[in-house]
């Protein structure tokens, strides 16, 4: 009953249909295969076209100095360090002096004055007394 | 005659591809013919053509349920693709053919969604009194039948069904266009041909079928 309702189409049947079809599949107008061989055209001319006319990105002083540095991230990194120099420089802290164990010059003292070679160079004990003998 | 360009000696020329074959046209592959094309032979681009649009042009108006318009765009499209590829084309890689169906079947599927759905309507349907038809027109009324119900098959099937039965392509080549395996094409092919089968059904008398 339900078969003669919802009938099936056999694989024969089927397969003389997709010959049908193959038979019957369209063909490209020549005006499509014309535009085919535009693109291909176009395409094949505009690879030869580059290598006589090359197109150089312009490229400023500032530009050029970027790239010898490395690009805006190693210019920060140097701008960061640069401040800090100045700010060590200005400022001296103390605290620079303590862990430099007194060896920086400051402006309060003779005592720059009186620095021997064996201070500044403390494994070099009796380099003194060689010199002066030699 | 086009100018001599820089490097002329390295490049592959068709007729020299040819040369090498004894059957000239037949011999020569899609991805020699490629390679030439690539290299700024323009020959090789008409043999491509010819060869391939047809194919393309095929497989899209199927897809497209038979909008022969949108099925031009489309090959054209394909087509302007496969030139742009041809200097990067990785030989050995996978075949010619196989590519562009997968580039069609991707233009397609884009162009369906836009639309959402295709006119079914629109496919012209065979004439009532076909029975009586000469044998022509029969074969005209059943391929146009096979097509309407093709074009009610969900994509995937639609594409795996017409890529097996109607452009000739093999399992494994259709599973390489809709990257999956090649059992999951059988079944989408085992499916497609269920479901046209069961729509096809109820026209076997007017398309030539008589009842048992």
């Amino acid at each position: 009953m339900s078969k003669t309702e919802h009938p099936m189409m056999d694989d024969m049947a089927l397969e003389a249909l997709f010959e049908a079809s193959r038979t019957e599949a369209p063909l490209p107008s020549e005006a499509l295969l014309a535009r085919i061989m535009a693109d291909a055209e176009a395409e094949a001319a505009a690879r030869e076209r580059p290598a006589q006319s090359p197109v150089r990105p312009r490229t400023g002083v500032i530009a050029a100095v970027l790239g010898v540095l490395g690009g805006w991230p190693a210019v920060a990194g140097m701008v960061t360090a640069t401040v800090a120099g100045i700010w060590v420089g200005f400022a001296a802290p103390d605290q620079l002096n303590t862990l430099a164990g007194g060896l920086l010059l400051t402006d309060d003292s003779g005592f720059a004055a009186s620095y021997e070679l064996e201070d500044i160079v403390p494994g070099g004990a009796g380099l003194g007394t060689l010199l002066e003998e030699g | 005659m086009p100018a001599p360009v820089a490097g002329a000696q390295d490049r592959v020329y068709v007729s020299d591809a040819m040369d090498m074959a004894f059957d000239a046209q037949t011999e020569v592959s899609d991805e020699a013919l490629l390679v030439a094309f690539g290299n700024g032979d323009r020959e090789a681009a008409a043999m491509l053509t010819a060869r391939l649009a047809p194919r393309v042009l095929g497989f899209a108006a199927r897809m497209l349920g038979g909008d022969r318009h949108e099925a031009e765009d489309v090959t054209q499209e394909a087509m302007l693709r496969l030139w742009k590829i041809a200097p990067e084309w990785r030989q050995g890689e996978a075949k010619v053919s196989t590519w562009l169906y997968r580039v069609t079947s991707n233009l397609c599927t884009d162009r369906l969604r836009k639309k959402r759905g295709v006119d079914i309507d629109a496919i012209p349907e065979p004439a009532d009194d076909a029975p009586g038809v000469a044998a022509g027109m029969m074969q005209a009324a059943r391929a146009r039948a096979l097509e309407a119900a093709l074009a009610e098959l969900p994509e995937r099937q639609r594409i795996a069904v017409t890529l097996r039965h109607l452009e000739g392509q093999t399992n494994p080549e259709i599973a390489e266009v809709l990257e999956i395996s090649v059992e999951a094409v059988e079944s989408l092919t085992a499916r497609g041909k269920r479901t046209l089968a069961a729509l096809l059904g109820h026209r076997r008398e007017e398309l030539g079928y008589v009842e048992d």
